[in-house]
């Protein structure tokens, strides 16, 4: 799973849940898919992502020193920011871990890069 | 070295012929054949047959090999030999002298040994010829003189109306009194009759059949369906549609005689129409027997001594008779009963909607788990409308796949940021293998954030669905994710698998129907028997045939797999009647639909989120 994918994610279906965003991210293996780097793609894809679940996913895969925890305002400007999103969005992919429901504790696991978000009936 | 080929050569013969004679003889002591030193139609292969696993393939093939043409292969089951019967004199000897000695279709490449006979022996006729007629059926031979049958010739051949020349008619001339019969849907309209009545030259035939007639539903026809065949002309193997006609039907033979095919299931009966023979449909021959006639210049029939003979057919006319049904059919044989096939009864509705998740299940999730690599080797090339739409978004736009299988549409448009899901983890390992973006889930809850996505689409997934408002919920969900002004696209199934009298890819790929070998009726009536034998018969709704027409809404569709088992697994589908997608689509909050279409046996729509703006 790649961290632009999580930046959807959300366990807000779960019954009672309110907002259910961002997922409780752990990592327990990743690996990094190196992909070309295009400033336009990034700068252009960033309106649609929530700026918190793109620091909180910086977080967990330790890269909090490369993004501020605030959207900076004149991004377009900053190649070298626009990079290190593009790393951290999509280059870096989860292979194992889990994403939790931060209302209810619900663990989502992740295996096989392959994030399972099924909820049983009873659960909706 | 010349000369010992040529010893060598006469030595094979002698070998041949001695062969040849020991053969014979051993036939001879099973059944009546004659040898002939001259060339005849008929030729004996005497040392290879259906008891040495011969097939009849294999020996048209031989034979075509020659130039040689046959009109039929006798084979008898359990015996070491069987017969051809050639087209001409030149045929059979284009065959014999191409295989007698050559050709090496005996057991283990052993050369076969062929003979010119007088006649076909009288038991070759037995197995074909000697069936009782299915029941309901009668000929009467005779029963119009050759005068009267030039009276009718002339009173159909001076009105009526004429059915367009076209897809399998385009070997017949066919004419219509009294109501047309519509090829492209097996049936009439009642609303329309035709000026033309059947013609009243036709009357002096309804008082010949009083002594039938007290157990028909009619005593008099009104409708009359002409068809003239040209010798090689025929017409596939059907049933005519129970809910259109009445029991019995009727058709008098002019002009010709003609080898009909009778067939239910794996039975089959070989029926001789002489010309001027009246033959008459009832009961289980007209409801439960598919009739056909082969496309064949030459019939082979029993010849007086018991044999089999061939038979030149002539120009052919056939005249007939129905009388309208006008209202559902009540028969007691379901299996090719259209009305029966079709009706979906109410408590159907119930008993889908409680057993909706079950249904989905066992009959989608189970099954594409268990096919999902030779489903997926199967669904790789994208359908170009779908394309186009991904191609239609921004670049860098977020498209979800809802219900992506295995992802083929996540790779179509680079530019874009295209992540999918599905209920089916093997078919979304084989995306993510690819590099895609891919997640779980079901599309009644999908776990993305409302208005986050610029584009959505849904191809063939809600037609899974067991129940319209499940159906609904799933509409409903895409339009949640939407961002407004944002795009879905949805295909699903439709019943109707036709488009303007043009087949899908579907039906199209449906090869022995398109050929006119068989029917759908036929592959009906045969996968009901295999499935019937396979699977246990609880099952909650019909059973679909595949590259057929859909008979009904909700059905199970076979999956059977590639490997040695051949298992068949049964997928619940409900295809679409015509806007009924588009009726689902009014039914969804705050979006409106933007374009209708059908593309290849799909129902598509596209519909948008109306921005806040607009409201
Ligand atoms: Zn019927």
């Amino acid at each position: 799973m790649k961290l632009s994918t999580y930046n959807f994610l959300t366990s807000v279906a779960i019954k009672g849940v309110k907002v259910g965003f961002p997922l409780k991210l752990t990592i327990n293996k990743k690996e990094v898919v190196e992909s070309e780097f295009n400033p336009t793609f990034v700068e252009r894809i960033l309106p649609k992502l929530d700026w918190s679940a793109v620091y909180g996913a910086a977080q967990v895969a330790e890269l909090t020193e490369d993004i501020p925890a605030v959207q900076p305002e004149n991004i377009v400007e900053n190649e070298l920011l626009l990079q290190k999103l593009h790393h951290l969005l999509f280059e870096i992919d989860v292979l194992e871990g889990q994403l939790e429901c931060p209302e209810t504790g619900r663990v989502f696991p992740i295996s096989d890069g392959i994030p399972n978000m099924l909820l049983n009936e009873d659960e909706v | 070295m010349h000369v010992e080929e040529t010893q060598q050569k006469v030595n094979k013969a002698k070998k041949a012929d001695k062969k040849q004679r020991r053969c014979l003889a051993i036939i001879k002591s099973d059944c009546e054949v004659s040898p002939s030193a001259e060339p005849t139609p008929y030729l004996a292969v005497l040392n290879v047959g259906l008891s040495n696993g011969l097939t009849e393939e294999c020996l048209l093939t031989e034979a075509a090999a020659t130039g040689g043409k046959v009109i039929q292969v006798v084979m008898l089951p359990g015996k070491s030999y069987c017969f051809f019967i050639c087209a001409s004199l030149e045929d059979s000897q284009l065959i014999y002298e191409g295989m007698h000695n050559i050709s090496t279709i005996g057991q283990q490449g052993a050369v076969a040994y062929l003979s010119y006979i007088r006649q076909l022996p009288a038991l070759a006729g037995k197995s074909e010829w000697n069936k009782p007629l299915p029941r309901g059926l009668h000929i009467i031979a005779d029963f119009v003189t050759e005068e009267e049958e030039s009276t009718l010739l002339r009173a159909i051949g001076e009105d009526g109306r004429t059915s367009e020349g076209t897809g399998s008619l385009k070997h017949r001339n066919v004419k219509h009194f009294g109501f047309e019969f519509l090829y492209g849907t097996n049936n009439v309209d009642p609303s329309k009759p035709l000026e033309q009545s059947i013609p009243s030259a036709c009357d002096i035939l309804w008082p010949r059949l009083n002594s039938f007639a007290s157990t028909w539903d009619w005593s008099s026809p009104d409708q009359l369906t002409v068809n003239e065949y040209e010798p090689g002309h025929g017409i596939p193997p059907h049933v005519d549609t129970h809910s259109a006609f009445l029991d019995p039907i009727l058709s008098l033979s002019l002009q010709s005689d003609v080898v009909m095919d009778f067939r239910r299931g794996d039975d089959q009966v070989q029926v001789r129409l002489p010309r001027r023979s009246l033959l008459i449909m009832s009961g289980e021959a007209r409801y439960d027997w598919t009739h056909g006639i082969r496309p064949k210049h030459i019939d082979v029939v029993p010849s007086a001594s018991g044999g089999l003979t061939t038979q030149a057919r002539g120009k052919r006319t056939s005249l007939t008779f129905r009388r309208l049904r006008k209202g559902p059919c009540d028969c007691s044989y379901p299996a090719l009963c259209d009305t029966q096939q079709t009706k979906v009864p109410q408590e159907l509705h119930a008993s889908l909607a409680a057993q909706a998740i079950t249904l989905e299940q066992q009959n989608v999730h189970e099954v594409y788990d268990k096919i999902a690599d030779h489903f997926s080797e199967t669904r790789h090339t994208p359908w170009p409308q779908v394309s186009e739409f991904l191609d239609s978004f921004e670049p860098q736009s977020v498209v979800l796949d809802i219900g992506c299988g295995n992802g083929k549409y996540l790779s179509c448009n680079p530019l874009l940021l295209s992540v999918g899901c599905d209920r089916a983890q093997g078919l979304l390992a084989v995306g993510r293998r690819k590099g895609q973006n891919v997640f779980r889930c079901d599309c009644l809850v999908v776990p993305v954030r409302s208005s986050s996505i610029d584009g959505c689409i849904s191809i063939a997934v809600i037609h899974h669905l067991a129940t319209k408002e499940r159906r609904l919920a799933a509409l409903q969900e895409m339009a949640r994710v939407l961002r407004p002004g944002g795009r879905a696209l949805v295909y699903v199934w439709a019943k109707d698998q036709r488009k303007n009298d043009k087949k899908s890819t579907y039906l199209r790929q449906n090869k022995a129907v398109n050929k006119e070998r068989t029917t759908e009726q036929q592959q009906r009536q045969k996968q009901h028997q295999e499935l019937e034998q396979q699977l246990s018969n609880n099952n909650p709704l019909p059973v679909h045939t595949n590259r057929t027409e859909f008979q009904q809404q909700d059905v199970l569709v076979p999956w059977k797999t590639k490997d040695e088992q051949k298992t068949t697994y049964l997928r619940y589908y409900h295809v679409f009647e015509e806007q009924e997608l588009e009726n689902l689509v009014s039914q969804v909050h705050e979006v409106q639909l933007i374009k209708s279409y059908y593309d290849q046996g799909n129902h598509c729509a596209i519909f948008e989120k109306i921005s806040k703006n607009s409201l």
